[in-house]
This record gives structure tokens, sequence and C-alpha cells, in this order.
């Protein structure tokens, strides 16, 4: 079993207003993508926050009160919740829509990194795009899109990663086995960030560190992600099969503009998950992991050292080259993938003690770093020069007349794991081998037919009696294949339903 | 369907990525980027037109 998918949450600005009203300006941006109006379909029902993996059903999340009091503001805007949310599911399986004031795009669940890399990067340019016609609309490059996780004033917002885990896995021994890996991950997947900030506070600077997002833990497990938010996000919603699954929603992650730490990112994550589910995790307890983290980030030297449980310390490069042992011992010849993964992990270790340069181009905080030293050279500035956070800013920028990140790309500095042709199909069709690309299959060949849906099912309209898509326990690529081949064949989603009813209740 | 017990494998894809080349192997890869110094015609350049205040007036609500 394996199937992740990435959300990324975007900045969003308008440099020809004083005041942007990021409800209108992310609604707008998403809506600039439809060519026809906007018709409600996902379905919300099968989404609860409160209910916590450890057993139970929290009554209130820490954002509650925060977001009651949006609601009431947004209740007298001239637009429905679901006009507000403006909820689209793409002929590519991905969702995009405006959650939490931010345009938000979800990937279609993908099997291999190189599905994943293929469909975040065409996230970045569907929202890009969608941002072309909103601004062509207001007659200039007015509104301006940021993949990064801070505004610099104690505002985060998040990318997450997800993964499709077996139930079967006791969640403690999930906590166990991750937390001093999330805790190091930033050494290889950290985003890069100038200041200091905390959540609701400003922003001190003169420093830089590896990780936008370490400044905003604040806790080791929560059910919550906008206020006291966790290293393990402990939100209980599998979007599948709740017998046999576990959705592991990590929010801890930077958003990446470096195609190769992205799939450094989730493929060692991947990774350390078999590790768990073999029981051949490191066994390391740290005795502080959130204070931890914050002192991993901040020091770009890498000598930094957390104290565990038994009273020893490490760093962050140790509790990684610990986690790349047990794997390389576990794990190597697994498939080609994770072999992938174990070479560039390993070698990605190596190069960050020794050869640091190496790495412009294949670590978004490595190559922020390399640029913002020969910016501070050139122009003779201070690290405490308020222009650098501005330049952090517009590392991230999805312009590709703009984004700095997206300049170095284009001058050949940044390594390209994609090829146009991979970001090009993935801007229309889904992951071949997951339910993601089915749900596309379904948008392009049954537009007007769908009345409803989520991650996890698909309801048709027509007839007397419902036609529902469950994908709930859709996992094993031949069956997604299968259940692919009925659907192009099928004259209506009625008939595909009933013929892969058929198909799966019948004796193989 | 899934086997519970034993995470499914996939039996022998092609490689899922290409071998990153080390410094002295050439191939159809990723290129090595050439990290001497961003270029100073157009990165630099792109850099400098950067507003110094761009940070001070960027606002965000907390997202998740």
């Amino acid at each position: 079993m394996r199937l992740f998918g990435i959300e990324t949450e975007y900045g969003i600005t308008r440099d020809d207003l004083d005041e942007v009203d990021p409800v209108v300006e992310s609604m707008e941006v998403v809506r600039a993508h439809l060519t026809a109006s906007f018709e409600r379909r996902w379905d919300y029902a099968g989404e609860d926050p409160h209910e916590d993996v450890r057993g139970f059903r929290v009554s209130g999340l820490a954002q509650d009160q925060e977001e009651d009091e949006f609601a009431k503001v947004d209740a007298h805007r001239p637009f429905s919740f679901h006009e507000m949310k403006s909820d689209l599911v793409l002929p590519n399986g991905a969702r995009f829509y405006n959650d939490h004031t931010h345009p938000e795009y979800s990937t279609p669940e993908c099997r291999s990194l190189k599905d994943l890399l293929a469909h975040d990067r065409a996230g970045e340019r569907i929202i890009q795009r969608a941002a072309d016609r909103r601004n062509k609309r207001l007659g200039g490059p007015h509104v301006q899109l940021y993949k990064n996780n801070t505004d610099f004033h104690g505002h985060s917002y998040g990318c997450h990663d997800n993964y499709l885990v077996s139930r079967s896995i006791p969640f403690p021994q999930l906590v166990a086995g991750l937390l001093p890996f999330l805790v190091s991950r930033q050494v290889i997947a950290g985003a890069g960030k100038v200041g200091i900030e905390a959540q609701e506070s400003g922003c001190v600077p003169g420093a830089y560190q590896l990780s936008q997002r370490a400044d905003f833990m604040e806790t080791e497990l929560s059910v919550d992600t906008m206020h006291n938010r966790p290293i393990l996000n402990t939100r209980d919603e599998p979007h599948a099969d709740r017998n046999k699954y576990r959705r592991l929603h990590l929010i801890i992650g930077d958003a990446n503009m470096c195609e190769y730490a992205t799939a450094l990112k989730v493929g060692t994550t991947q990774l350390v998950l078999d590790l768990i589910e073999r029981g051949a995790a490191p066994i390391l307890e740290l005795e502080q992991p959130v204070s931890a983290i914050k002192q991993v980030s901040r020091d770009p030297d890498l000598k930094a050292t957390v104290r565990q449980k038994n009273g020893r310390t490490l760093s962050g490069l140790e509790i990684q080259e610990q986690y790349y042992l047990a794997a390389q011992r576990t794990l190597a010849g697994t498939d080609a993938e994770s072999d992938w993964v174990l070479r560039e992990w390993g070698e990605t270790l190596r190069l960050l003690t020794q050869e640091r340069s190496q790495l412009v181009g294949k670590l978004d905080w490595v190559t922020k770093l390399w640029l913002l030293e020969t910016f501070v050279r050139e122009e003779r500035i201070g690290w405490d020069d308020p222009w650098l956070a501005s330049l952090d800013l517009e590392y991230h920028n999805v312009s590709a007349e703009r984004g700095l990140y997206l300049g170095l790309e284009a001058e050949g500095k940044a390594w390209r794991m994609t090829s146009e042709a991979d970001v090009e199909q993935a801007l229309s069709t889904g992951p071949q081998d997951t339910r993601g690309g089915l749900r596309g299959l379904c948008v392009r060949r049954f537009p007007d037919q769908i009345k409803s849906m989520q991650w996890e099912r698909i309801q048709f309209s027509g007839g007397l009696i419902p036609k529902t898509l469950e994908m709930d326990d859709l996992f094993n690529p031949e069956d997604v294949k299968i259940c692919v081949e009925i659907f192009e064949a099928a004259a209506s989603p009625a008939d595909a339903v009933a013929t892969w009813k058929q198909r799966k209740d019948s004796p193989s | 369907m899934n086997d519970m017990t034993m995470p499914e494998r996939r039996k022998g894809p092609i490689d899922p990525m290409p071998k990153s080349p080390g410094p002295s192997e050439e191939g159809g890869g990723p290129k090595r980027p050439e990290t001497g110094s961003p270029d100073k015609d157009n990165l630099l350049k792109r850099m400098r037109k950067v507003d110094p205040k761009q940070a001070e007036k960027y606002r965000q609500r907390t997202g998740e």
C-alpha cells in the first residue's frame, strides 16, 4: 500500500490595494479557473476535523472561536458559504478551492514520486494561470501568489503531506517512530526563512533558519491545525475505509519550490512509515520535541544538538542519519523508487556536511541562503535589512516573471525532476493507478451527471436510484485499472457503476 | 484487494527517476547546476527589482 498527496495553501495579495479582502481574492482566483458558472459539487458531509485518532471526538478546536467570528462577517457577504468556498474538482482529479482565505490546491492521490512532483507542479501552473486570468480582468498584474508558509507577521498557512497508512499500526507506534524524524526532516525539506516569528507575533530580523513552519509548532500532538499547532496532527479523517486505514495528515512541512526537496520530503517519510510498519524504526526519544524543532531550524550550520530522554544529545543531521541507516538496512532493494530515495537521501546527508554548495537548486533552504548571501555581498547590506524578508517572500512567487526560484530554474540552476511533458499531462489527467485518476476521468467523461463528490466517493445524478461509486477501499492499482476501463467504455455512469459492482462481487 | 498485513510492493517498475549525475557525470537526468553565483545580469537584476518593503506590507490570515 503506497498512496500520498500534497495540499498547498497559497499566500495571496494584491499590490494595487491597501486593504485586501482575502476571502474575496481567494474566491475570485479560484473562480477565474472556471470557463463556465460555478456548480456546487463537493460534499462536506464526510469531513469532521473534530475526530481525534486517539479515540475521541473533541467538542471544539482552538480555531473555532476565530472561525465563528469570521463566519459572522461572511454571513453579511453577498454570496453563500458554498460560493465562497468555490470547491472545484478538476479533470486531473485534484481539488482546487478557497480554504481559510487561501487558494488551496490538493493534488490527486499518487502512488509514485514522479506523479506527485508532476501534480505539485501542475498545481503551481493551474493557480498561476487562474491569477493571470484574474489579472487580465483587473487590468494589470496585481494579484500575486506565494507557495510559502508565512507572512512574516506571525500568520502561517500550510503545505500538508498525506499518506495512507494501515490502521493496524497502533497510533502510539506511529508517534514514537515519527516524532524524531519529523523534528529533523527540515534538514532536507526546510524551505528556509529570514527572521524568527511566533504565532501572531512580529518577526525578529537578522536570523536565517531552515524551516518556515518550525516557529509555529507549539505542541507534540493535537487535533488542531490553526492554533496550538502540533508536530503530529491527530485528526482522524481517513477519507477511506476507517476500519482499515488512517490518513497520516502532516502539517509540519514547508511548501517546497525545489522538486528534489519535495521528492525527498515525501520519499523519506514513506520509507520511515515502512520502517515503522516493520517495527524497524530507530528508537529515539527526544526530551522536548517542540523546542528541538526550533533549535534545529535556527542553526543553518547544523551543529545544534537536542537532548534525548536518556540524556544523550544528537544533531538534526545525526537523527536523519540514524533513520537513513535503518532504512538502508531494512528497505534496500524493496523497489526502484525506494532505492532512488535511499541513494539520494544518503548522498544529501553527506553533501550537507561536506559540499553543501552542490545542493543549491535541490534543497530550498540551501538555495535561498545561497541567493541571499550573494545579495548581501553584492548590495553590502546587513542580515537585519528588511529587504531580505522581501526576497525570501519573492523566492516563493509562482509567477514565472517574478518568482526568484522560478527565475533560477529558468536559468538552469535548479534541478528538474519532471519534464514539461509530465507537467502538461498532469494538468489534464490524474495518475492512472489511483482513484485520483479515476475521479478525474469521471469529471471529464460525465461532468453533467455528477451530483456530489468527496475524496472517497462520487455520487451520480439521474435515474430513480442514486448511483454511487465507492472508492474508500479502491487502492489496489489493478482494481483501479479495471474500474478505469469500465468507466472509459460505459455509455453512462449508471452502467459503469453497475458493471463495476458486478465485477467486484463476482468471484475472481 | 490490499493485504493489510503486508505492504504492497510494486514489481519491477522502471527507475522512477534518473540518477542524479555526480560532478563528472553527464546523462539524460537532471543537470548539476553551476552554482558559482546567481547570474548578475538576470537573477540579481530580478532580486534588485523586489520592493524592499514587500514583506512588511504582506499580510495573510492564519491558515491550517
